[in-house]
């Protein structure tokens, strides 16, 4: 009858359905449109924040993140800390769809109470750490986890990091800042290109760029690729977070050489610069007193060195603290003590030039 | 599951749904293009669900159902290039989809009605997830399939004798 007719017909043209291939890259090519859209919507929010921040005056404000940003660049520089400051910075991988995005450089910046220098401490994103309610696993995962519970909040990753990295090294944190690998790049960018001195040369894996052995000048792109590449590297993943201390010690450079560290609104307009992917974090202590303080520290040449960690041969295969020396070099962080460290050890100290 | 995952498994079965709505491959692309780029954009929702399967087939007959014609005519009228994920149709298949009564008949009931028919009789789902999926009473769904029936059976008569 006329229903077995439509079935009939039904299956008959099972054959008109489309290809799956074409129209899967069709609707990720739309997704990818829209979320950019999105994000430029939520750029011109931030933007307009600010704008009405400064002219609404900003203790009528309630303290919302983009005009709290404003609010400490618009104060007159309060008390300035006195003792040592440890700053975290974070730079991210790149948003895999659906998943959570990692820290994959973990840099931790002591400033000593004498502001003598910087001192770049990278953490292995492969370190093993107890994560608050998680268990216990790699360091880079305590921001997508903490991210995810915040439902992609870049600052909700930021904070169980920092809450880790705390756990791990025994200093507190008192602010920090998440770079996205746009934020990066364009920062890099607005600061006219920094410079890094390579001690091997490195093929990119992701692109046809070469970084030959010695020093460079490298754009926002080329920083992003670099940062990236860890096959190849002698030392790999420890080779790679040398390279990004390299790479932070140029952009300080470059940053101070425009004014940056001693001049507020220049740096603002760095950051406004480096757009949605940089979050920054200063806690309790704001972010001229940080940078007034940071910016003395980071006229001379900074000292990095890397958390002293060995590699675990069985499961889960990441790096341990190394019983042996981490011990005294975290007596020496917590107590301010690494310039006495450093030139104790000078093995452990990257060289940057 | 993974919106990858889903996209792996789901896509082509989406797709053919698609075209038993619609009659048409351009038109069921388009239908299911325009769903699965929000479920993608609203992935964690639609995860969150009993069966993401049953949520998305549910936004996808109802964006056809709502679907105003302006848009979709137009959108099929200003294609400009031929699109490889359609295969163009030979003479000889085209002339046997001419000859298709009862598939040109079912493209004249209102969308509400095929999209009962195409449940019922294609995806044989029961009357109680058909009303589901349309966000009606089961009785709404059983006389939406008599009519559509009846209207078919009228023009098979009308033909036949």
């Amino acid at each position: 009858m006329i229903e077995d007719e439509l079935r009939a017909a039904f299956a008959r043209h099972e054959t008109l359905a489309p290809a799956t291939a074409p129209i899967r890259a069709a609707i990720e090519r739309t997704v990818v449109r829209r979320r950019r859209r999105r994000l430029r919507l939520r750029l011109g929010g931030t933007a307009l924040a600010l704008v009405v921040a400064a002219l609404v005056g900003v203790p009528a404000m309630t303290p919302d993140r983009p005009q709290q940003t404003a609010t400490l660049l618009l104060e007159p520089v309060p008390s300035t800390p006195t003792g040592a400051l440890n700053l975290l910075l974070l730079g991210l991988d790149g948003a895999s769809p659906g998943g959570g995005r990692r820290a994959d450089s973990i840099l931790l910046v002591h400033v000593p109470a004498d502001r003598s220098r910087l001192y770049l401490v990278s953490l292995p994103r492969d370190l093993q750490v107890p994560i608050p309610g998680v268990g216990t696993n790699k360091l880079n995962s305590s921001f997508a986890y903490g991210s995810m519970a915040g439902k992609g909040d870049l600052t909700h990753g930021y904070d169980l990091t920092r809450r880790v990295v705390t756990e791990v090294t025994g200093v507190p944190i008192d602010g920090g800042a998440v770079l996205t690998y746009s934020a990066l790049r364009k920062l890099t960018d607005a600061v006219g290109g920094v410079p890094v001195c390579l001690p091997q040369g490195i093929k990119s894996m992701h692109t046809r760029r070469v970084f030959p052995a010695g020093c460079q000048q490298l754009d926002g792109a080329a920083s992003v690729d670099l940062l990236r590449q860890r096959h190849g590297l002698t030392d790999a993943v420890r080779d790679r977070d040398r390279n990004a201390q390299r790479y932070a010690a140029g952009l300080l450079r470059r940053i101070g050489e425009r004014g940056g560290l001693t001049n507020p609104a220049m740096l603002h307009t760095l950051l406004t610069q480096a757009g949605s992917g940089l979050t920054v974090e200063t806690g309790e202590t704001s972010l001229p007193a940080l940078l007034s303080v940071a910016g003395k520290a980071a006229a001379a040449e900074p000292v990095a060195v890397g958390l002293p960690v060995v590699y675990a041969e069985k499961p889960f295969f990441g790096f341990q603290l190394d019983r042996a020396t981490a011990p005294a070099f975290l007596a020496a962080l917590g107590e301010d003590r690494l310039s006495e460290w450093t030139a104790a050890h000078p093995d452990r100290v990257t060289g940057l030039r | 599951m993974t919106y990858e995952e889903f996209a792996d498994s789901r896509l082509s079965a989406l797709l053919r749904y698609a075209v038993m709505l619609t009659g048409d491959p351009h038109q069921a692309q388009d239908l299911v293009q325009d769903t699965m780029v929000r479920v993608q954009l609203n992935w964690r929702r639609v995860a969150r669900s009993d069966s993401p399967e049953r949520y998305v087939r549910r936004m996808l007959t109802n964006q056809y159902v709502d679907w105003r014609r302006g848009s979709w005519a137009r959108r099929v009228l200003l294609r400009g290039e031929p699109d490889e994920a359609v295969p163009a149709p030979s003479d000889h298949a085209q002339s046997a989809v001419d000859r298709d009564q009862i598939w040109s008949w079912l493209s004249r009931l209102p969308r509400r009605q095929r999209a009962t028919l195409v449940l019922r009789y294609y995806e044989d789902l029961p009357d109680a997830e058909i009303a589901e999926i349309l966000g009606c009473a089961v009785g709404t769904v059983r006389s939406c399939i008599s009519r559509a029936l009846a209207t078919l059976r009228a023009e098979y008569v009308e033909v036949c004798s």
